[in-house]
């Protein structure tokens, strides 16, 4: 009996143990990835013999496997989301993930001589990370913090982790949204709202 | 409960034998559909919005309307033509100058929430910009010493304490704002050198003209030295006014979380 009890904790011991290590070994594994991409992009910002659009362009490129924005797109709707036919889901999020590409790289193309830092990984449950980092220039340090999430299911054209959310100096892009489009649906339809989205981008 | 639903799940199967099956279409989209719904329930919990308190949203909405324009037509064209004729290190200058004197709001508000340790970093900073730095018109305290400032005002500090944001108030000129922080706008005005009341101590500015003057000195300087910043932020808006006010207030949230 003892002999069993000493084999069931040593086996809890090593799954604890191991468990911890494979956690450990994912968030380095994705932070050297993120590092990584966004040396690509910085390589890309500071390319200035590039047009503007084609610069955009390669940011874009480079931005998009990173990010889930038709994740991004669905949460923002909240509970809306289910109410909307196929057909306006589809025009939703094609309008949403422009607007996110359009903002998200004229954004950083005003990066210059910047540097991100890590300064704490968060893992709040399994299949989720968040990198809370400092955009650092000679003038100041602005904490972003990335949200990933590992969908079930991997998409060909994306990474294994997807960011689905940003927060800049604690202003969450993905609530802010969610808030905005609430409070436009309250007086005025969908479509009036996919009409504003498309605007913008 | 497990077996329950599987035994369930089972009579549904067996009682739709006879209806006539789904195209894989179909199926497909019956999926998609449920991996979509399952994903934003997954995440509702992180996502719970909060309502913002606001009564006085269509004054809110005007006031928003008012400082836009005020924005577009007044402070932006000063802006660029002061960013002009001034050198940028000049610009510079001029906001380390306004940061330096608001350094006993800074160091009375960390005191107050028990911060000793920034407020002796913001203390050493004072002296070193004062004196090295030539009336705060330079920064070594940052750039050779690395000490950083640590903002505070009277809001944090009542936020620290549990005082909670009250309505959502949009300022004249000044923007967004809550009850909370437009109240603590007097305590923190006893301690800014730029003050047009009748004070006992020295003040850099004495009479509303002075400090207007003063203060508009600032407010260009500023938006000359991050001219695209609220530009890009309100291209990001369906709706201007509950996107700012939702920014706000998320911001305050967290400066006074930290």
């Amino acid at each position: 009996m003892k002999k069993v009890y000493k084999n069931v904790m040593l086996m809890l011991f090593f799954i604890i143990v191991f468990g911890q290590n494979l956690a450990a070994n994912e968030q380095l594994e994705l932070k050297k990835h993120f590092l990584k991409k966004i040396d690509e992009v910085i390589l890309v910002v500071e390319d200035k013999k590039l047009s503007k659009d084609s610069r955009n362009g390669n940011i874009i490129k480079c931005l998009t496997p990173m990010f889930d924005f038709e994740l991004m797109a669905k949460l923002s709707l909240g509970n809306k989301w289910k109410e909307l036919s196929k057909e306006n889901q589809d025009r939703f999020i094609a309008l949403y993930v422009e607007r996110m590409k359009q903002s998200y790289s004229s954004k950083i193309d005003a990066y210059k001589d910047e540097k991100v830092e890590v300064k704490k990984i968060d893992q709040s449950q399994e299949g989720r990370i968040a990198f809370v980092t400092d955009l650092v220039s000679k003038e100041q340090k602005l904490e972003i913090v990335y949200k990933f999430h590992k969908p079930k299911e991997k998409r060909s054209d994306k990474d294994n982790w997807l960011i689905y959310d940003v927060e800049i100096l604690g202003v969450s892009i993905l609530k802010t949204d969610i808030a905005q489009f609430k409070e436009f649906l309250q007086t005025k339809s969908i479509t009036e709202l996919m009409d504003a989205l498309s605007k913008q981008s | 409960m497990t077996i329950c639903l599987s035994i369930i799940l089972n009579f549904a199967g067996c009682s739709s034998k006879n209806i006539e099956k789904p195209s894989a279409e179909a199926l497909y989209e019956v999926k998609e559909n449920n991996a979509v719904n399952g994903d934003v329930e997954e995440f509702s919990d992180e996502f719970k919005i909060e309502e913002v308190y606001d009564p006085f949203s269509g004054y809110n909405r005007f006031m928003t309307g008012f400082n836009d324009g005020a924005y577009e037509y007044v402070l932006k064209p000063v802006s660029k033509g002061y960013k002009a004729v001034l050198h940028v290190e000049i610009r510079e200058s001029v906001r380390n100058f306004f940061n330096n004197l608001y350094f006993p709001m800074r160091f009375a508000n960390n005191i107050f929430q028990g911060k000793f340790s920034y407020a002796s970093e913001e203390g050493a900073r004072f002296v070193l910009n004062t004196t090295v730095g030539i009336a705060g018109l330079f920064d070594p305290a940052k750039s050779c010493f690395e000490l950083q400032a640590h903002e505070e005002d009277f809001g944090q500090t009542l936020g620290f304490y549990g005082v909670g944001s009250g309505p959502h108030i949009v300022l004249p000129l000044l923007g967004p704002s809550n009850l909370r922080d437009m109240i603590s706008l007097y305590p923190d005005s006893l301690l800014s050198p730029i003050d047009y009341n009748e004070r006992r101590y020295w003040t850099l500015t004495d009479t509303l003209a002075e400090y207007l003057e003063a203060k508009s000195l600032e407010n260009v300087n500023y938006m000359s030295l991050n001219m695209d910043r609220y530009e890009k932020m309100r291209k990001d808006a369906v709706d201007l006014y509950p996107y700012l006010r939702d920014v706000y207030e998320q911001y305050r949230n967290k400066q006074i979380k930290e």
